[in-house]
């Protein structure tokens, strides 16, 4: 498990990139790590890999300081990708699964279970720089993860991806996180969080706005109503909480929290009840309401 | 140490791959092998193919020991004359009296002939010459312009072999952190490591380069016949180049490796690098002085000062006799230097290296932590 507690980061003009983040991630869960540019999500997965130093705070892996050793086991895909350009594709993941301290026959196999995965097999001679972009972070992702990591910090890896690749990438995630592993990365595209995390961060101006799963989100913004009654008699809901809208001759009423069956009632007097259900915030709306 | 083998080794592998390799390999061998040949096509021995009609070989071979003399018969004058006019032969005597040339005798040859031919003339007439005997009242002289010209070689390799090398550090330093490679790099090995490794393998490429350059040289020297020419003790010569490249290397490309990581992109290395480049270029300035007055006090005290000694000493040694413990003392001051380099300079690597964006300072990055 690793736990994130109080980290602050001041950079040098005074700007304060972090104002005391925490959370946890336990073993095999995805946590999903949004906020607007400059929130705060890359300082935060920078000092967990040990690029930046926090001003305050700590990273606690299995509830200890987190040390060089155990960040060796982590896997690191960095915001701004770097990858040897003029080195071929197969040579580079090598490389690194080495540096990682796999020994040579246990890294070819990995390397190529993970490119055949990927679907890089046909540019394993290739150089860097001649694959596309897609490719490229292919290739950065299989850096990532040829060594088995036991930790994933992935920076925005969905983007730039073709929707086949975003399939991939999420199931390979998945089986990750099933194996274990703690997974967390960034993203802008909140649906694709939504579906594949089981818990979420919201960040804002450094801080933490909210985090938790997906549900706990969903219940802290409350529960909410919503009835679409055609031809009402008028002001039918005067007294009840809740907002009042008009679409055409029916009315829409969404109301948080408050007496469900009451307002079924009153709604049945009104006139047509054409539908009467509870909905859930998507995690888009529950970001708006946290950021705003 | 692991670590910072994969590291050198991926250097290795990446830069003898490369065509650049290859082909700067291959022609500054040539070149160099060239270059040693020089003296044999521009200064060397003079080399002479003489007809002769009749009559006798006049003795030119004894007044010109050095030269190479070759003697043709021609059964009669037409024919020596189209051998003449062929080239086949540089001049053709006719009965030991006349002599055939295609234009303009060469001086030299000229006078050779005609001394040859009064000597001949003077011993027919029972009359024998003493020729006059030289003595050198100075010191043995006989290898002076060797040794210069060999220190000049030295001082120029020294500077080539040296600086190309610490470019490539350079610009791989800038490379791994302009591109944020490092930041992957760095989860699982050590700054230290990978300034080292890098170091170290782009300096077994160097060593590589430099070792087929001088062999080049000297396999050229012995075929053209210069190596006659070698001073006594030229094996130390050469080692003692190969050593102190090492030495220069490792001192410069600590410093090169350390100054680059303050900048982020290609652009500013050169700007960054200045001030080891003003070291460099006084060194480089001070032993091609030191080639020509190999113990000039300016040369024989900068001889022991790092990081210049790491290319004036050699460069002494070549051009003059320098004690043993001279030679020792300046290396063990330089490899005092080399390490004291490297220890500040991977400290300022290793505080500099993730801090991507403008161009750092040396002093603030050694401030803070």
């Amino acid at each position: 498990m690793l736990e994130i507690r109080g980290l602050r980061k001041i950079f040098g003009a005074g700007k304060v990139a972090l104002d005391g983040v925490s959370f946890e991630v336990p073993a095999g869960q995805m946590f999903g790590f949004v906020g607007a540019n400059g929130a705060g999500k890359t300082t935060t997965m920078r000092i967990v890999m040990g690029v930046l130093q926090a001003d305050e705070g700590e990273v606690l892996w299995n509830g200890r300081p987190l040390t060089f050793a155990e960040r060796r086991t982590f896997g690191y895909m960095p915001e701004e990708r770097g990858l040897y350009q003029k080195m071929r594709v197969g040579e580079q993941i090598d490389y690194f699964g080495r540096l990682h301290g796999i020994d040579a026959g246990a890294v070819g196999k990995a390397r190529d279970a993970l490119i055949g995965r990927l679907g890089l097999t046909e540019r394993v001679n290739d150089t860097v720089e001649s694959l596309s972009l897609g490719n490229q972070q292919r290739v950065q992702l299989a850096v990532a993860l040829i060594h088995d990591p036991e930790l994933l910090i992935l920076d925005e890896p969905f983007s730039g991806l073709d929707p086949i690749a975003v399939d991939v990438l999420a199931e390979v995630l998945h089986e990750r996180a099933r194996g274990g592993v703690p997974v967390i990365f960034s993203s802008h595209q909140l649906e694709l969080v939504e579906r594949l995390c089981d818990s979420v961060g919201i960040v804002a101006g450094g801080r933490m706005m909210a985090s938790g799963s997906v549900e706990e989100l969903r219940d802290a913004e409350g529960r909410r109503l919503r009835v679409v009654v055609r031809d009402p008699k008028p002001g039918w809901a005067d007294g009840l909480p809740g907002e009042l809208s008009k679409d055409g001759d029916r009315d829409v009423l969404t109301v948080v929290g408050g007496d469900d069956q009451s307002v079924l009632r009153r709604a049945v007097e009104a006139g047509h009840v054409e539908s009467y259900g509870v909905e859930r915030p998507t995690l888009v709306e529950i970001f708006r309401e946290a950021v705003a | 140490m692991n670590g910072l083998l994969m590291v050198a080794g991926r250097e290795i592998r990446t830069q003898v791959r490369t065509r650049a390799f290859v082909i700067s390999l291959l022609v500054s061998a040539l070149l160099t092998g060239g270059i040693a040949f020089a003296p044999k096509l521009f200064g060397g021995p003079d080399e002479y193919n003489l007809g002769r009609v009749g009559g006798q070989e006049l003795a030119v071979q004894a007044l010109a020991p050095e030269a190479k003399i070759t003697w043709k018969t021609y059964p009669d004058e037409p024919a020596a004359t189209t051998a003449v006019l062929d080239g086949d032969v540089d001049v053709a005597l006719v009965d030991g009296t006349r002599v055939l040339s295609n234009g303009e005798i060469d001086d030299e040859l000229g006078l050779l002939l005609q001394s040859a031919n009064r000597e001949a003339q003077i011993g027919a007439a029972g009359v024998t010459v003493t020729p006059l005997q030289v003595q050198s009242v100075g010191a043995d002289t006989r290898y002076e312009s060797a040794r210069q010209g060999i220190a000049t070689v030295v001082v120029l390799l020294l500077f080539f072999m040296i600086m190309s090398s610490v470019m490539v550090v350079a610009m791989g330093v800038v490379e791994e952190k302009g591109s944020r490679i490092v930041e992957i790099l760095l989860i699982s090995i050590r700054p230290w490591q990978l300034l080292g490794g890098k170091i170290f393998g782009l300096g077994v490429v160097g060593f590589i380069n430099l070792t087929a350059v001088v062999a080049a040289g000297l396999v050229g020297a012995f075929l053209s016949g210069f190596a006659t020419d070698f001073p006594p003790g030229m094996a130390g010569i050469v080692v003692s180049a190969v050593a102190w490249w090492i030495l220069g290397y490792a001192f410069f490309a600590a410093l090169a490796g350390s100054l680059a990581s303050l900048v982020s992109r290609q652009e500013e290395v050169g700007n960054v690098l200045q001030p080891m480049m003003m070291l460099f270029l006084i060194s480089y300035g001070v032993s091609f002085f030191a080639s020509a007055s190999p113990d000039h006090p300016v040369a024989e005290i900068l001889s022991f000062v790092p990081p210049f000694s790491s290319m004036i000493m050699p460069v002494r040694v070549a051009a003059s006799e320098v004690a043993l413990w001279e030679v020792l003392l300046s290396g063990g001051l330089m490899v005092v230097a080399v390490a004291a380099t490297l220890m500040v300079g991977g400290r300022i690597y290793e505080r500099a290296v993730l801090r991507t964006g403008r161009r750092l300072k040396v002093s603030e990055v050694l401030r803070t932590k």
